[in-house]
């Protein structure tokens, strides 16, 4: 096969993922033979588990154990997703798979839905008085009266909901650094100057880095100014809200999170 | 030199006309650059100095010219006494005045809207001989043009692009024939070399990098394997004067990344291919990885080298390869002389006397993934390297990066994609490139420039003791070729994937490359 690059032309491997159900809006029809859910959970279990988790529950990647999975209410639109995957997230195309292993993988997820054992427990209402109490809103980004408000530090959590199963956002509260999304890990850049930048870097090529404080301020540099860089990819600037919050404040503050699930 | 520029004012008057004894001799006329690579040995290295490490400070931008398109941009321009030729994906031609960077003609091919293809639409450029241009369109027909005027010669079908045939590779012009190949390694194809009359495109000779029932070779497939082998030929080979033969690298097998169904070593997949200019037959391979399953094509441009091995005088053909081993062989008989990785490699315990590799057991894909270095982009691709003679090493742009790779279905249908697995990325590695000088008797590493990413961009040397090259994020550079010093670099922010050229007019010596959708061409300033 050719180059992989253009970074995507890279691989341009995903020049062929464009093949068959995004282009056509034909109805799909999910295989459910013994075999072919045997073969879709194989190949979930090595192309999808990395996010989504061995059953599916979610992690990294979106809860598939839900009932209705937001953005993939058919099984046309599931089928599509997982083919291409979904531009702007975490979502890769899987463009290794012919079709019928797509709509096989499809079917498997479709066995993952189970009654919504995943709902959180907690009072949604109180979650949002312990979420302005703690200060989250310092860091993070929500819809509020139809405008996206918030700080910029931390990840946007306005549809966090529809991201994250229960278990993850808690584990995100209490042991914030266990899991980082992508981009958010914290470094120090120290300039030749000697002046120090922390925050994350949000681009990077061999010759310029781009830092973003706490407060959203770029800071663009050539590498030559640069003297050091510190990445810390097991640590978060977000505290453990672990002693900070009652078993029942916390089961609540998930319960609110997990609802916030704004449509992006 | 200034005997050269002289000759070269006067030819500028004259009309484009390349007869082969001025592409054979192109190293006595660096001012111009009439093949892929410069000149038939692949080296990609001129012999201009008057941009060099003393004064590359000063390069900027000459001209600009848009390309409009939405197509990577991969082709190396050709110029001939101040005239440039080059082609933009899917489907244009272009001439161009070096001297005020003007359009002097545009040719545009209707292509099917029904193309199977797996890589995006590029073209890598054109041949000129004599008065014609030539290149290979992405529906699989090679196109001859005037070179003057743009006016289309003929138009010959290679073979049908509904069954995955394309062809996105520059042709190399030799003797009276036009010589090239088809890409298409990810729908079954059966890939060949074919050599056309350059006047009249009827075709000499068809070589298949997969061979048939007769052929010494033809039990390397089980079964009818065969038929749907892949071994496509998408970067352009090299010649060697002296056996008259043509060097080409060949693609993977097929289906990629399953080879349950083609048991075997499945030659000439993965192998160089040494082809008598004449009469179309085999002079020798070499294979550089028996039963490919991670699609690491052998499309590297073929340096060939005059130097010494051991002690000794030899005609020498270099490369490093997309599974991570470098490779040095007797180009006269493709015998292995030495061999070594020069990235991170998991899938061979090292290279045999015969240079074949030894696998590490249970590196092949399964359905699960499986962890081997290095990824699907290989150690390099088919970005081209350079060879130096000023300072005899071997430069190659690298990718260091690990992936999990897949095994899947592999069902043959006629046109429609047949790779039998992929890849995945190694979520929590961050991979890296870099340009990496190489001493080419062992491979023995000399120096390297590390870049943020992995590469994917050619390289150019240059008797001013300068390397050109980039990165895909847009930056070009260049190097000191001898220590690996970054002397000067320009931000585009456009992707490079093409590989820089250079070439003189009227006494001044130019740079020109391919980035983002545009043609940058640059000269010293006063």
């Amino acid at each position: 096969m050719r180059a992989t690059f253009r970074l995507a032309s890279l691989c341009s491997l995903l020049a062929w993922s464009a093949a068959v159900f995004a282009q056509d809006n034909q109805q799909v029809t999910l295989p459910n033979s013994p075999e072919d859910l045997a073969r879709g959970k194989k190949l979930f279990l090595g192309s999808c588990t990395y996010c989504h988790g061995p059953t599916g529950d979610g992690g990294k990647g979106a809860d598939l154990s839900r009932q209705e999975l937001v953005r993939a209410k058919t099984d046309g639109d599931l089928a599509r997703i997982i083919e291409v995957g979904i531009p702007g997230t975490e979502m890769p195309s899987a463009w290794h798979m012919t079709r019928r292993e797509v709509t096989q993988v499809a079917a498997y997820v479709r066995t993952l839905a189970k009654v919504d054992i995943q709902a959180v427990a907690g009072d949604v209402n109180k979650g949002r008085g312990l979420y302005a109490k703690n200060g989250c809103a310092n860091c993070h980004t929500l819809k509020v009266d139809g405008v996206f408000t918030g700080g910029l530090m931390g990840p946007d959590l306005a549809s966090i909901g529809l991201k994250r199963n229960g278990a993850h956002i808690r584990e995100s509260i209490t042991d914030p650094a266990a899991s980082l999304p992508e981009g958010f890990v914290p470094a120090k850049v120290v300039t030749q100057a000697g002046r120090t930048i922390s925050g994350r870097i949000t681009q990077e090529d061999t010759f310029a880095i781009v830092v973003r404080d706490a407060a959203g301020n770029n800071h663009a540099m050539l590498k030559k100014d640069v003297k050091s860089i510190t990445r810390e990819p097991k640590s978060s600037p977000m505290p453990s809200f672990k002693d900070k919050l009652s078993a029942v404040e916390l089961d609540d503050l998930v319960a609110y999170l997990a609802s916030l699930k704004e449509q992006l | 030199m200034k005997i050269f520029l002289t000759l070269m004012l006067g030819a500028a008057l004259s009309a484009q006309n390349v007869p082969y004894q001025r592409i054979l001799n192109a190293a006595k006329e660096p001012g111009n650059w009439l093949t892929y690579s410069g000149n038939y040995n692949g080296q990609r290295h001129s012999a201009l100095d008057l941009i060099n490490t003393g004064n590359v400070k000063r390069l900027k931008v000459a001209w600009v010219h848009n390309a409009g398109g939405t197509e990577s941009y991969q082709a190396t321009p050709i110029v001939v006494d101040g005239v440039m030729f080059l082609t933009e994906g899917p489907n244009v031609v272009k001439s161009i005045d070096t001297r005020t960077g003007t359009l002097l003609w545009r040719y545009e091919k209707k292509i099917p809207s029904d193309l199977r293809l797996c890589c995006g639409r590029p073209n890598r450029g054109v041949a000129i001989l004599g008065d014609t241009v030539y290149y290979g369109s992405i529906d699989a027909h090679i196109i001859a043009l005037d070179a003057r005027t743009g006016r289309l010669k003929w138009d010959v079908e290679m073979a049908d692009y509904k069954l995955g045939y394309s062809s996105t590779v520059a042709p190399l012009a030799v003797k009276d024939k036009i010589i090239l190949g088809v890409a298409g390694g990810e729908f079954g194809i059966r890939g060949f070399i074919d050599a056309y009359n350059a006047k009249t495109g009827k075709r000499d000779w068809r070589f298949y990098t997969v061979p048939g029932p007769g052929d010494p070779d033809f039990g390397t497939w089980e079964g009818d394997s065969w038929k749907i082998g892949s071994g496509s030929v998408w970067t352009t080979g090299s010649f060697d004067p002296e056996s008259n033969a043509t060097i080409w690298g060949i693609g993977n097998p097929g289906p990629d990344w399953n080879g349950d169904v083609r048991k075997g070593d499945n030659l000439y997949s993965c192998s160089f291919l040494a082809i008598d200019v004449d009469t179309g037959k085999k002079k020798w391979h070499f294979q550089f990885t028996p039963h490919d399953t991670h699609d690491w094509d052998a499309t590297q441009v073929p340096v060939l080298i005059d130097g010494k091995f051991r002690g000794a005088p030899m005609k020498m053909v270099a490369t490093a390869n997309r599974n991570a081993f470098f490779y040095v062989l007797d180009r006269n008989n493709g015998k292995f002389l030495a061999g070594k990785p020069f990235v991170k490699q998991t899938w061979a315990k090292g290279l045999d006397d015969s240079g074949r590799p030894v696998v590490i057991p249970g590196t092949e894909p399964t359905e699960e993934g499986n962890l081997v270095w290095p990824s699907l982009g290989g150690g390099t691709n088919w970005a081209s390297p350079s060879y130096s003679p000023q300072t005899n090493l071997f430069y190659a742009p690298v990718r260091e990066q690990g992936a999990y790779y897949f095994k899947g279905e592999a069902d043959y249908k006629p046109g429609v994609i047949f790779n039998g697995g992929g890849q995945r990325m190694k979520p929590d590695e961050q991979p890296y490139g870099a340009i990496r000088a190489l001493d080419p008797e062992n491979g023995n590493l000399k120096w390297e420039f590390r870049t943020q990413n992995p590469l994917n961009v050619g390289v150019l040397t240059t008797r001013g003791n300068l390397l050109f090259s980039g990165t895909g994020q847009g930056d070009f550079f260049a190097l000191n070729a001898t220590t690996g010093e970054l002397l000067w670099r320009f931000r585009t922010n456009g992707g490079l994937n093409a590989a820089p050229m250079t070439y003189a007019v009227d006494g001044k010596q130019y740079v020109a490359v391919p980035i983002g959708q545009a043609l940058f061409v640059f000269e010293l300033m006063d």
